[in-house]
């Protein structure tokens, strides 16, 4: 299963995700209808790329009393079906990382449902930080960064 | 529509462009895309857009048949040329409608009817870092990020104004590379800076020669290469010995010590830097020289030509389009190339500046025809109130646009033009050595491309055996006859077909593109035109002389993540969430001034006021005494107050990065109260 990896050391707030996101869930580019939140922190430069993690065992999807939250098999995405919400905002209250927010027209909890597999915030992340990965490949990416480091430092050039 | 040309899926249903995604395949975007590029899908479909010409009467705009249109434009031109001279007529490019190609065509046709009066949005961006490189090393740069250890982005934002290089910077980063920003403001890729440096407005120039100075100093420069490959190293040398540290912190406001420890993190690193000069160097009153000396670096860091440096990346060979060798007007004084003579022989541009004085003087000849093409000098011109009386003496003037601009208010015809999916052209990438060809998606009734209205034009006014060419295919086989590239093959590739292998260190074998074939620290042929041979630094005149009536120092230009220049302002999504123009000021100017982020000031220069809304950024974000505005907006438009005459005198560019103004809180009038 694949999922949205956040590299906060490329991420620059451009929010070119959010504006896609947004652009996604209502045709505009208003960034409070995005499931995407980019936090920059000004006084000491942190960009944090934040969208759901789709947990293996989700606590959004365990306590929703309208069993309105469901996993798609194929995506492994843990989705919101609008039509069965009932606006209690329990799986709010329950996501551990706040990814899960609120629409206020339509009265429901809005959150990631990975674009039925083609995520559009990755598809607009023009800087790397976001990608739509597994578990596997992004540990092997880190201990490549992290072995051309070494070589990097120990002087060795492999090109 | 944006010059970064990003591979892109068009997808079409029912004959309309409904989605628009990166392309996987392509080595530039990788398959990602800002939302920028999303926003063709507005651009073609957009409600606004002009689809039948219109012709200005005494009652208004008048929607005239497109032949009709035609046939009176070529009426009026010849009644012009006849009149005032061949020279009397001009054409202005953009880059709203098409790329290279219709560049050459512009230059094509204007010659083709027998006047050297090209104009285009180049001498005012991007033609200056071209020219100030291309007089060190003989063309501009390619940066090698993906390669590289060192990765300096001087004075530009590239998330906002060349996406696909953040991905490249960062890839690079990743085996322990270290990101240098330098820049006036705290831009988005500053934010991911290992060292951001904070500078003061037009003085990179000194930073430059002082990093230069310690270089030498701690000598991590690159002998071989100054010794076998560079002219005028010793006078550089001597020069440079003035930019001490303390000098560089009293000009730059970078602290000494800072400036020494980043020449040894640079030197370090060498010969894996690459540095990108950016927009915000070019529009100053020394701005060719600061380039010239950021420029030099590449010579003491051996980094010229290297992997993981700044290499010269190779073009392909096409033919050529424009006429400058075969029909040469040089003789019948191109507007701007008596006062800019570098501009002109260099690159071929007529001044804008100076057409506007000669618009409105008839100086030194009458200018009375223009044909302006996805361009929008009344927002990106300096001193906007100039540019509107000089475009309204014109005889004739006709603007091609896809929109009702602030420009095509002015016009006598507006002619509907084809976005860059209505056309078939060639796209280059120097970085991977690529070309692929654009597919023409969708057409529009009545939008010529450019090819076809100057064809048809040309036929007019008995200039056909000019465009031979009966459509795009015709023309896009003919440039690349002689180039060992097929055009089948092209086709084949829409992620880009390598046309030649990248090659490193060219220079040891064919030598530099310069006039000495060598790196040339020093310039005989700016000597020879009455310039300065060195690359001089001269401090900006805010620092030189202030005046305290006009305390604040004003930069503008900065990009917005939606807009390219003064594009894209009438789609509606990008208008809800970026909706207006806005003064950036620092939280200790606004505390003193008394205002806060939504209130409105009035800014002014010299040339006059504007009134903005004002937004306090954070505490690093900007340095006290600096404010920045970005341009492109028809309320607060921020070129109303800008000089158009304090150019550089080697480029002639306006200086639009350090005008002195004063901000003062809005008077309300008393009617508002009623």
């Amino acid at each position: 299963m694949r999922f949205i990896t956040m590299d906060v050391k490329k991420c620059v707030v451009c929010r070119n995700c959010e504006y896609a996101c947004a652009f996604r869930q209502s045709g505009n580019f208003r960034r409070e209808d995005s499931n995407i939140r980019v936090e920059y922190h000004n006084d000491v430069k942190i960009c944090l790329p934040q969208t759901c993690l789709h947990c293996e065992d989700a606590w959004c999807l365990e306590i929703c009393p309208a069993a309105a939250i469901v996993k798609d098999e194929d995506t492994g995405a843990i989705e919101i079906v609008s039509e069965r919400c009932i606006g209690c905002k329990m799986c709010m209250l329950a996501c551990p990382f706040g990814n899960i927010h609120f629409d206020k027209i339509n009265m429901v909890s809005r959150k990631c449902n990975l674009c039925k597999g083609d995520p559009n915030c990755v598809a607009h992340c023009i800087s790397g930080a976001l990608q739509y990965t597994t578990v596997q490949d992004s540990c092997l990416n880190n201990r490549e960064i992290f072995h051309r480091f070494i070589e990097s430092i120990l002087d060795i050039n492999t090109e | 529509m944006c010059d970064n040309r990003c591979g892109i899926n068009v997808f079409v249903e029912n004959g309309s462009i409904v989605e628009i995604t990166g392309l996987k395949e392509h080595k530039w975007n990788n398959g990602r895309l800002c939302v920028k590029g999303r926003l063709g899908v507005d651009l073609v479909n957009a409600p606004d857009r002009i689809l039948t010409p219109l012709k200005r009467t005494e009652s208004g705009w008048q929607e005239i048949g497109l032949e009709q249109a035609y046939d009176e434009i070529a009426e009026k031109i010849k009644t012009i040329q006849s009149r005032w001279g061949e020279r009397a007529m001009s054409v202005w490019k953009g880059e709203a409608l098409g790329f290279l190609t219709q560049e050459a065509l512009y230059r094509r046709f204007i010659h083709a009817v027998g006047s050297p009066n090209y104009f285009s949005n180049d001498s005012g961006c991007y033609v200056g870092r071209w020219m100030g490189y291309a007089i060190v090393t003989g063309d501009w740069a390619t940066q090698d990020f993906l390669y590289s250890k060192c990765a300096i982005i001087w004075a530009s934002n590239p998330p906002y104004s060349q996406p696909n290089l953040t991905q490249s910077i960062f890839k690079g980063r990743e085996k322990d590379g270290k990101l240098i920003v330098i820049d006036v403001r705290l831009s988005a890729i500053a934010r991911q800076a290992d060292e951001f440096v904070q500078i003061l407005p037009g003085t990179d120039g000194a930073l430059a020669l002082g990093i230069a100075r310690q270089l030498i100093e701690d000598d991590t420069i690159d002998h071989s290469f100054i010794d076998n490959h560079s002219v005028g190293f010793i006078e550089y040398s001597l020069y440079v010995r003035e930019f001490t540290p303390e000098r560089v912190e009293k000009e730059t406001g970078v602290a000494a010590a800072r400036v020494v420890s980043l020449a040894r993190e640079i030197g370090g690193r060498r010969p894996k830097v690459s540095i990108y000069a950016g927009n915000g160097l070019e529009q100053h009153e020394n701005g060719i020289n600061n380039i010239r000396a950021i420029a030099c670096l590449d010579g003491l860091l051996g980094n010229f030509d290297h992997q993981g440096g700044n290499f010269n990346a190779e073009k392909p060979k096409f033919r050529d389009l424009t006429l400058y060798s075969e029909k040469p007007l040089r003789h019948l004084g191109p507007i701007g190339a008596d006062k800019y003579p570098v501009l002109y022989d260099v690159r071929q541009e007529c001044h804008t500046m100076t057409a506007m004085d000669t618009l409105l003087t008839e100086k030194p000849y009458p200018l009375k025809g223009m044909i302006l093409a996805g361009a929008n000098p009344v927002l990106t011109n300096p001193n906007s109130g100039k540019v509107v009386k000089a475009l309204k003496a014109l005889d004739l003037f006709v603007v091609r646009d896809l929109f009702m601009t602030e420009t095509a208010e002015l016009a006598d015809y507006v002619l509907p033009a084809a976005t860059f999916l209505e056309n078939s052209e060639f796209h280059c990438h120097p970085i991977h050595q690529t070309i692929s060809l654009s597919k023409k998606i969708v057409s529009f009734q009545g939008c010529d491309t450019e090819f076809i209205f100057l064809k048809k034009l040309a036929e007019k006014l008995g200039k056909g055996e000019y465009f031979p060419w009966k459509d795009a295919e015709e023309l896009n086989r003919w440039m690349l006859q002689g180039t060992g590239i097929k055009y089948e093959e092209v086709l084949a590739h829409p992620e880009g077909l390598e046309y030649a292998p990248r090659r490193y260190q060219k220079y040891k074998e064919e030598g530099l593109p310069t006039k000495s074939r060598k790196f040339e620290f020093v310039s005989e042929y700016l000597r020879d035109c009455g310039y300065s041979y060195l690359p001089e630094y001269i401090a900006p005149a805010y620092v030189r002389s202030p005046n305290p009536e006009y305390p604040f120092v004003m930069v503008t230009g900065a990009r917005k993540v939606f807009y390219t220049h003064g594009r894209n302002r009438n789609f509606k999504r990008c208008i809800t969430a970026i909706p207006h123009a806005e003064i950036e000021i620092h939280p200790s100017d606004a505390e003193t001034l008394g205002i806060g982020t939504g209130d409105m000031v009035t800014v002014t220069s010299v040339v006059g006021s504007i009134n903005i809304p004002v937004k306090v950024v954070g505490n690093s974000e900007i340095l006290p005494g600096v404010t920045q505005v970005t341009h492109g907006w028809r309320e607060s438009n921020i070129n109303l107050i800008i000089p158009d005459d304090r150019n550089d005198p080697v480029d002639g560019f306006p200086l639009m990065k350090a005008v002195e103004v004063k901000i003062e809180p809005m008077v309300k009038h008393e009617t508002e109260n009623e």
